[in-house]
């Protein structure tokens, strides 16, 4: 139904309940359509005085719902007169009527009794982000940095994630003004975005660039580009880190693998122990390989060819160069068949070591204990974006660490080209990084879909001159 | 004070007459003072009271008056309890419109104070929610029949009614005694089927009372069943959370059911080559009921579906494995394979009886799968071939040749 647009009598209002259908909920179904229509709050306010005469009061819930109507409106001091109602009405209050209080609050001039509902909420219960956005923007909006930079902390002592609008809006206010804490508390927030491997969007990424060229006597400069594959900044000539994994990061990562991965919670759901150590047997007797191969994946890249053509191709190709190749695969692969020839197979092995892994066994498992345990130079070759085994891992600081290996370390095959086209293993590692009078930020761009797997290809490159 | 806020409250009410409105005025009549003293209310109320406006703001009045004593007796309250907070603020959700149960126990509030999460807190009040509806509803059907049964007992004459009431209570023990002799013998010669209780670990509390409620159900329909299973609870654990949900369901009956329990595993029970482990994850697909194996079906529950636990364990003690044979049978549609406890044993039960896995299988449930695949592809060919003609004319008898090529490619793989 659509609400009226101008302020009814009592009688008007009940004719339009009593022709509605299901009259008991006619005011909530109203007062949904007005919010949604944005009408005028005198209609709303027309439609509360009818409820309040004739039950002698108002529900909780029309009530949130005008709050909802006030906010979006901006209305400031019916939100206060909405708010000092529910207060004596009500011993607490619920979630959703703090968020909107908050929310109406913090863009007002009243900001500051935003802050300390913001000090109820925490008594009752842990206030949401959306809570903490609201006052942290608000008191950057005032210029009130510290005040602004407590909450943030406060805000990550609690666990919540910042939204990227609360740290664009540190880079906003804080344009042109001085003073070395300031400074500070904003790169942390970049290496915040560092550590936990963060793209800034095209807006916020602006938002940085203008902060820093702002920075009175600083002399930054930014400027907006894409690396070279060889990981070199075309504007500053600057190398990037590379994608390798430090010696501890490296063991943690193998460690966690096995642990969390192999092994899980049952050695039996993906291998046996005497499988796993046939194989580790076999690796160490071999080690290192250049390159290990997830077999079965490779051979489904051309469906129309037989499987274990395309495997031979596979081998072929990457065995040129003298590299150790290390092909996984089932036992199944080893009986003659359509799709597995046994000269095929043969002629192959002369190639490359084969580990054929029981059929029901998970050879992915084995394929990331070869690659890590033949260490940093080895790549692996698979389809497989591996992410259930990245779930696996227990904690998300591990999972970064996967990610960048396997970003550093997977070689992936663009499908049907008749050429076989290898996608390079990135060779730098893109995250925020900086040397102190250089910044380099991968941003995406904002309607530029990405997938969690992606990077991004673009930068921003800040220097000091 | 009540009768001052009564007086208010007429005035109020007939202050403000329906009239053709006249907006944008109302402010000016109207100061927006949070701070009315209750004589200032009044006096305003009269200066204008035929007014040919809508006061906007006579809500607030009506909300503010009457309240008094309520804030003085919110303040006198001292600090709450953290129990009686949360309390509270369930409350509060209630009256926002959200799924929160009206009752709560105090159990129930502790359980929901240590979830760790916001959502799993929103989880487990929508279950309690929804929990206590299910309950009202069937209080008030449960009315509604004994109303209806009262009124037939009156037009029935009283003699005839008891006499069938005895009967039934007679038939109903002799079935009682009738099933548990079966059983009996069942415990002696019949076959028997493990259910391996080992799981606890892998589990939620509510997964584990779900387990539980579905084993009481299979156990139900074993003991009806013509020829029933000897069930075994084989790793049965005394002090388990699986004992105490059973002990929730069967009371003092737990000691007189006729199936065995021991905390033995199955492997000491029984010789190894036996033994045959039903799980959704096996390789094997089962062909045929085998009278002289022993079935093996995991007590387990598992919401989040965690693949290879069950195969695992068959996997540890080197068992044969075996899984139901649902994609040769039926067009599948969606779910996870994985049945549960009572109608793995209405299936089994079928096939141990009958051997007839379309008459087994009957006991998936139907939103499952599609049909049973002779039946699909005939119907499935039909409407293709109405298409074609439609659509495409000749190259009809093409089309449904490539069709029954794919469709027997998609039975082999599976």
């Amino acid at each position: 139904i659509q609400p009226p647009e101008k302020p009814l009598q009592a009688e008007e209002w009940n004719r339009l309940r009593e022709s509605f259908r299901s009259p008991e909920i006619f005011e909530e179904v109203m007062f949904n359509n007005m919010v949604r229509c944005n009408s005028p709050i005198d209609v709303a306010k027309s439609l509360l005085t009818h409820v309040a005469k004739s039950n002698g009061d108002i529900a909780y819930n029309l009530l949130v719902k005008y709050l909802a109507l006030c906010v979006q409106q901006g209305q400031t001091s019916e939100i206060r007169d909405v708010y000092d109602i529910m207060k004596i009405r009500f011993k607490t209050l619920e979630s959703g009527a703090y968020n909107l209080v908050i929310r109406g609050l913090s863009n007002s001039d009243q900001w500051r009794m935003a802050l300390t509902l913001l000090e109820e909420v925490k008594k009752i219960m842990v206030p949401s982000r959306t809570n903490y956005e609201s006052c942290i923007k608000a008191a950057s909006r005032h210029q009130e940095m510290n005040l602004a930079f407590e909450l943030y902390h406060e805000m990550l002592a609690k666990d919540l994630v910042p939204t990227f609008d609360v740290l664009q809006a540190f880079f906003d206010f804080s344009r042109g003004m001085k003073g070395a804490e300031l400074q500070k508390e904003l790169f942390g927030i970049l290496l915040y975005l560092r550590e936990n491997q963060i793209y800034p969007h095209k807006t916020f990424m602006r938002s940085i660039k203008l902060w820093f060229e702002s920075i009175p006597g600083g002399n930054w400069r930014g400027h907006l580009t894409s690396i070279k594959d060889s990981g070199q900044c075309p504007v500053c000539n600057h190398q990037l880190e590379d994608s390798d994994l430090t010696e501890e990061e490296y063991n943690n990562l193998s460690e966690r693998i096995i642990r969390d991965v192999i092994h899980g919670t049952d050695t039996f759901r993906k291998t046996s122990p005497q499988e796993f150590e046939a194989f580790q047997m076999f690796v160490e007797n071999r080690l290192p390989f250049d390159i290990v191969i997830d077999g079965l994946n490779v051979s489904h890249i051309k469906p129309r060819k037989m499987q274990c053509e395309n495997l031979f191709d596979a081998v072929n190709c990457l065995a040129k160069d003298n590299a150790r190749l290390l092909v996984l695969g089932r036992k199944h692969m080893l009986i003659n068949s359509s799709n597995w020839k046994r000269e095929i197979m043969k002629e192959m092995q002369n190639k490359a070591d084969f580990f054929f892994a029981e059929n029901i066994s998970e050879d992915d498992a084995f394929l990331l204990y070869a690659t890590l345990r033949s260490g940093k130079h080895c790549k692996f070759v698979t389809r497989d974006f591996l992410r259930d085994h990245k779930a696996c891992l227990s904690d998300s600081l591990t999972r970064h660490l996967f990610r960048k290996w396997q970003r550093g370390h997977q070689i992936s095959k663009k499908m049907f080209l008749s050429v076989f086209i290898q996608q390079p293993a990135f060779r730098y590692d893109c995250v925020v990084q900086t040397t102190g009078d250089t910044w380099h930020i991968p941003y995406k761009d904002i309607f530029e879909e990405k997938y969690s797997y992606q990077v991004p290809r673009k930068w921003l490159c800040i220097q000091q001159k | 004070m009540q009768s001052a806020n009564v007086l208010l409250k007429k005035i109020v009410r007939s202050s403000v007459l329906p009239f053709a409105a006249q907006h944008g005025m109302k402010k000016d009549l109207f100061p927006l003072s949070r701070t009315l003293s209750l004589s200032l209310c009044l006096k305003q109320d009269n200066s204008c009271s035929p007014s040919e406006k809508i006061d906007l703001d006579a809500w607030k009045k009506v909300m503010k008056s009457g309240l008094q004593e309520v804030s003085e007796t919110a303040s006198e309250r001292k600090e709450l309890s953290t129990l009686a907070a949360a309390r509270e603020i369930l409350e509060m959700w209630r009256l926002a419109g959200r799924s929160v149960p009206e009752n709560i126990s105090e159990e129930q509030l502790k359980t929901f104070m240590e979830c760790p999460s916001k959502s799993a807190k929103k989880k487990y009040l929508k279950y309690l929610h929804l929990k206590e509806l299910y309950k009202k509803n069937d209080k008030r059907k449960m009315v509604e029949r004994r109303e209806r049964r009262l009124e037939t007992q009156e037009q029935a004459s009283n003699t005839d009614e008891t006499k069938r009431n005895s009967f039934i209570c007679l038939w109903a023990s002799c079935m009682d005694r009738a099933y548990g002799w079966r059983v009996a013998q069942s415990m002696i010669f019949g076959q028997p089927l493990v259910f391996d209780m080992s799981y606890e670990k892998d589990m939620s509390v509510r997964e584990v009372a779900n387990t539980v409620r579905q084993l009481v159900l299979s156990e139900g329909c074993n003991r009806r069943s013509v020829d029933p299973f000897h069930i075994h609870f084989c790793n049965f654990k005394d002090d388990s959370l699986y004992h105490k949900e059973f002990m929730k369901h069967y009371r003092e009956a737990w000691g007189k059911l006729l199936i065995t329990v021991t905390d033995q595993c199955y492997t000491d029970v029984f010789p190894k080559d036996k033994l045959i482990y039903l799980t959704a994850d096996s390789p094997k697909v089962m062909k045929t009921f085998d009278h002289n194996k022993i079935y093996i079906v995991g007590s387990m529950v598992d919401r989040s579906i965690k693949t290879g636990v069950s195969l695992a364990r068959a996997k540890r003690l080197g068992l044969e494995t075996a899984a139901l044979p649902l994609e040769k049978y039926l067009l599948w549609n969606t779910g996870a394979k994985n049945l549960t406890l009572d109608q793995m044993m209405h299936i089994l039960l079928t096939l141990k009886d009958t051997g007839d896995w379309k008459a087994a299988l009957e006991f998936v449930p139907k939103r499952k799968y599609y049909g049973f695949v002779s039946k699909p592809v005939h119907e499935l060919k039909k409407t293709l071939n109405l298409i074609n003609t439609l659509k495409l004319g000749k190259r009809q008898e093409e089309v449904r040749k490539q069709f029954a090529k794919n469709y027997s490619k998609k039975l082999t793989q599976k």
